[in-house]
């Protein structure tokens, strides 16, 4: 575990990645500030620029973002009772009271805090499972990746927002995407209806920027209001928030360790992770701290929750692959187009790297606590800048970042095809998040699957043969049988009713 | 229009008019078009252009365009401006092998070259110290008398490794199932492990991962190619003759523009190519991450590649036998 800080350090330490880190937190909370966008839009918009940069720093810039994004959320929801992104929708309970009491600078300055500490106790909790768990993996073969896969796709369905179906649908759109490009094993051409461009499948960053910041987009314009600007209450810099959150300690670790530990679950998610957190910090109150009218705890407990699910997530992302949710998915495609196959061959073969990431993952939470707490005059600012600004920025951005990656015209037209399939998808309220879970894990199935019978001499039998394998499909077996219930049973309650 | 708008106007048409007979050859940075994903042998690349970057006092990146065994990325950047701004990173599969399939309607006389980069010979490896295998013929042997029941990954399945094994495999009557890993870090973690018996590495490979591996034959006819395998035997001195001799069975690439490029352009990419080449630390550079600088000049281009074609042909028909006799197991 120390080795792999000791070899990332020298990658870690240098002027420029310490000074993308600290544009990476500045960024990511500027965007999970303005309502609407959060930490995966940040990711989104900047993976272009990441892919001409040197590895570290480039995953050190766009983990910052998801940093920063997840914990900006919570100035918005604090100041306008408009949560910046779904992670800090708890932080309104208690956080907006503050604000109403006239203590929204110790909200905002408790929210920081609470986060940063939150994200460095899930730091700690990442750079001492990973190892482990990717030492447990290199036992892993075509049949465990398999099967890890189909795990991965399953969890996701079963918690993503809104139906199990509207989840297996966008979740096998994901998958039928995927299947587009060229078949690895018989190198025969799949749905590139003779377009060149498509004989590696849709550039995967200009699908995700279509999919999430161009649906955006069309999303603000459909809400109207390009020119209105919040009335705030001023904010200055202040500290005493350092202070303050010596008094909610056991808050702070048991919400941060709930975060983390849900995090790690693939699909659970930050916005989970918080509501969990703050209904046990309730539970374990007493009726004058008042939550839900403005308690401190309340704040500390959602905050450090969502942070340390940030933690949480990378550990099966950087460790087996498996993303725990869209953001970290983004990020593993990141990571793939910078050269490097997140799983255990990333600690064995590469372990300077999966250093750097622990590192840059704990200074981003450092460099949040300083500049977090120092900005936020800057964030009340950036709460005025209006829609008739802020949506050509938007678009400009993705456009540009998009056609760099290869200067390719085609990939334009993949962002645009899919930007209006995830306004309409959206709209009718199905999620995006497992169509990116399914085109980062289709591959990873697909071929694993195929690789496990050529290996087997026993035909399907080796995914059960196999221990481990025929745990993982156990466990997937479980879910499945879950979700069927759960379909089942609504359908019972509708007819009912 | 007043005096002075006018001699402005004419100012502006006599810069405009002059400019591009004023402008030297390059004017800004410049791609290499490198049909892999990124890696270790992009890294081998990225050597290169750093050094002819500076020789031009420009920088020359390598941008990875996967897909389609490298067709991808001839098709890309055959689609840019035959400038001299796109350079192709033209590898031995999209130049000669899939023209051969029928993937591609090029031939390597459809390129202009700059100079031979490196080479990089195969090897057969085994996982460290299995007893079962401890020389090729004890492999060869097992795969005989056993048709069909060793796995072994050559990396992409079609690919040039695939075919030297299978030529290997061929010549000596030998089958195992292929197993396809388009990331050979997999296969090695999957021979470490006990899954795969064997696999086809390159030497940016085995550098990574030589305390897992046994190299049991190196598949070239090159001294040189055993010393990037510290010393592993030739498959000629084991006594087997593949039927393919210098740089057929190897990885190569040479740096290409498109015919259409004018010569004065295609000069100055020659010169400074051939000096990055020339100079002692990209050699060594180079020869430390297992590619052997080949420094053959573009005039060698047709003598050295021309051949390449005839003898790759027998190693698709292996491939070919091989399909042809697990079918029939």
């Amino acid at each position: 575990m120390f080795d792999l800080i000791l070899q990332g350090a020298p990658l870690l330490f240098t002027m420029q990645t310490m000074l993308l880190i600290a544009a990476g937190i500045v960024g990511g909370l500027v965007i999970g500030v303005l309502p609407g966008l959060g930490p995966l839009m940040g990711i989104v918009l900047l993976l272009p620029v990441a892919f001409h940069l040197p590895p570290i720093p480039a995953m050190g810039m766009l983990i910052a973002v998801y940093i920063g994004g997840s914990a900006g959320g919570s100035i918005s929801a604090i100041l306008l009772r408009i949560p910046g992104t779904p992670l800090a929708a708890a932080t309104l309970f208690d956080g907006y009271p503050m604000a109403q009491k006239g203590r929204s600078q110790d909200a905002i300055g408790l929210s920081i805090t609470a986060s940063a500490l939150g994200g460095l106790i899930g730091g700690v909790m990442l750079v001492f499972f990973s190892p482990m768990l990717a030492a447990f993996a290199l036992r892993f073969g075509p049949p465990e990746y398999a099967a890890m896969a189909l795990l991965g796709l399953t969890t996701i369905i079963v918690v993503s927002e809104g139906s199990a179906i509207k989840g297996l649908l966008t979740g096998g759109l994901g998958l039928l995407i995927a299947t587009i490009g060229t078949d690895e094993f018989t190198n025969a051409y799949r749905y590139t209806f003779g377009n060149f461009n498509l004989t590696s499948g849709p550039n995967i960053v200009a699908v995700v920027v279509g999919l999430f910041a161009i649906s955006e987009f069309l999303f603000q314009i459909g809400g109207g209001g390009f020119l209105d600007t919040p009335r705030l209450q001023k904010l200055v810099i202040s500290f005493r928030a350092l202070r303050l959150i010596a008094s909610h300690k056991v808050n702070l670790v048991r919400s941060a360790l709930i975060g983390t530990g849900l995090g790690a679950i693939p699909g659970a998610g930050g916005d989970v992770s918080a509501f969990v957190s703050y209904a046990v910090a309730r539970k374990f109150s007493k009726p004058e701290d008042g939550y839900g009218e403005g308690a401190e705890g309340g704040v500390v407990a959602t905050e450090a929750a969502n942070n340390g699910c940030c933690g949480g997530a990378l550990i099966p992302s950087l460790s087996l692959g498996i993303p725990g949710d869209a953001s970290t998915a983004v990020l593993l495609a990141a990571l793939f187009l910078l050269g490097f196959f997140p799983g255990p061959e990333l600690f064995r073969s590469n372990a300077d790297v999966a250093g750097g990431i622990f590192l840059a993952y704990l200074t981003g939470n450092v460099i949040l606590l300083i500049l977090g707490i120092v900005l936020v005059p800057f964030f009340g600012t950036v709460l005025k800048l209006k829609k008739a600004w802020l949506l050509p920025i938007v678009l400009l951005l993705s456009t540009m970042g998009t056609y760099a990656l290869q200067n390719s015209v085609f990939d334009l037209y993949v962002m645009l095809v899919f930007g209006g399939l995830g306004f309409l998808l959206r709209r009718a309220g199905y999620p995006l998040a497992p169509i990116i879970i399914g085109i980062i894990l289709g591959p990873v199935l697909e071929n694993n699957f195929r690789r496990s019978l050529l290996l087997s001499r026993d035909g399907p039998m080796i995914f059960v043969e196999r221990p481990i394998s025929a745990t993982i499909l156990t466990v997937v077996a479980i879910m499945l049988c879950y979700i069927v219930y759960t379909l089942v049973r609504s359908g019972r309650q509708d007819t009912a009713s | 229009m007043k005096p002075s708008l006018r001699m402005l106007a004419l100012a502006v048409g006599a810069a405009i008019a002059t400019g591009p007979a004023l402008a030297e050859f390059p004017e800004r940075n410049i791609e290499a078009i490198y049909p892999w994903a990124p890696g270790a042998t992009m890294a081998a690349s990225q050597v290169i252009a750093d050094a002819m970057g500076e020789e031009l006092g420009v920088n020359v990146s390598i941008v990875s365009t996967p897909g389609a065994g490298g067709v991808k990325a001839f098709q890309t950047a055959m689609a840019n401006e035959a400038d001299g701004y796109t350079l192709i990173d033209g590898y031995v599969a999209p130049l000669v092998l899939q023209p051969m399939q029928g993937n591609a309607d090029w031939s390597y006389e459809d390129f202009t070259p700059l100079w031979s980069a490196t080479s990089n010979a195969f090897a057969i490896a085994v996982r460290k110290g299995d007893e079962r295998f401890p020389d090729l013929d004890a492999l060869m042997g097992y795969a005989q008398e056993n048709p069909g029941d060793l796995r072994y990954s050559p990396g992409t399945s079609g690919s040039l490794p695939h075919m030297v094994a299978a030529k290997v495999m061929q010549t000596e009557d030998a089958l195992a199932q292929l197993v396809p890993y388009p990331e050979i870090d997999n296969a090695v973690r999957d021979l470490r492990s006990g899954i795969l018996d064997f696999i086809v590495i390159n030497p940016g490979v085995y550098r990574v991962n030589k305390d897992d591996v046994d190299i049991l034959a190196v598949l070239s006819t090159l001294d040189r190619s055993s010393e990037t395998y510290d010393g592993a035997p030739l498959i000629g001195s084991l006594g087997i003759d593949m039927g393919m001799t210098d740089l057929s069975p190897m990885g190569w690439d040479w740096w290409l523009v498109s015919n259409d490029t004018p010569d004065d352009v295609v000069t100055t990419l020659q010169d400074a190519m051939g000096a990055a080449l020339a100079r002692e630390d990209v050699q060594q550079k180079l020869l430390d991450m297992g590619y052997v600088p080949t420094l053959y000049g573009p005039e060698r281009y047709d003598e050295i590649v021309g051949p390449v074609e005839e003898q790759l042909s027998g190693a698709v028909d292996a491939i070919a036998w091989e399909v042809e006799r697990m079918q029939g197991l």
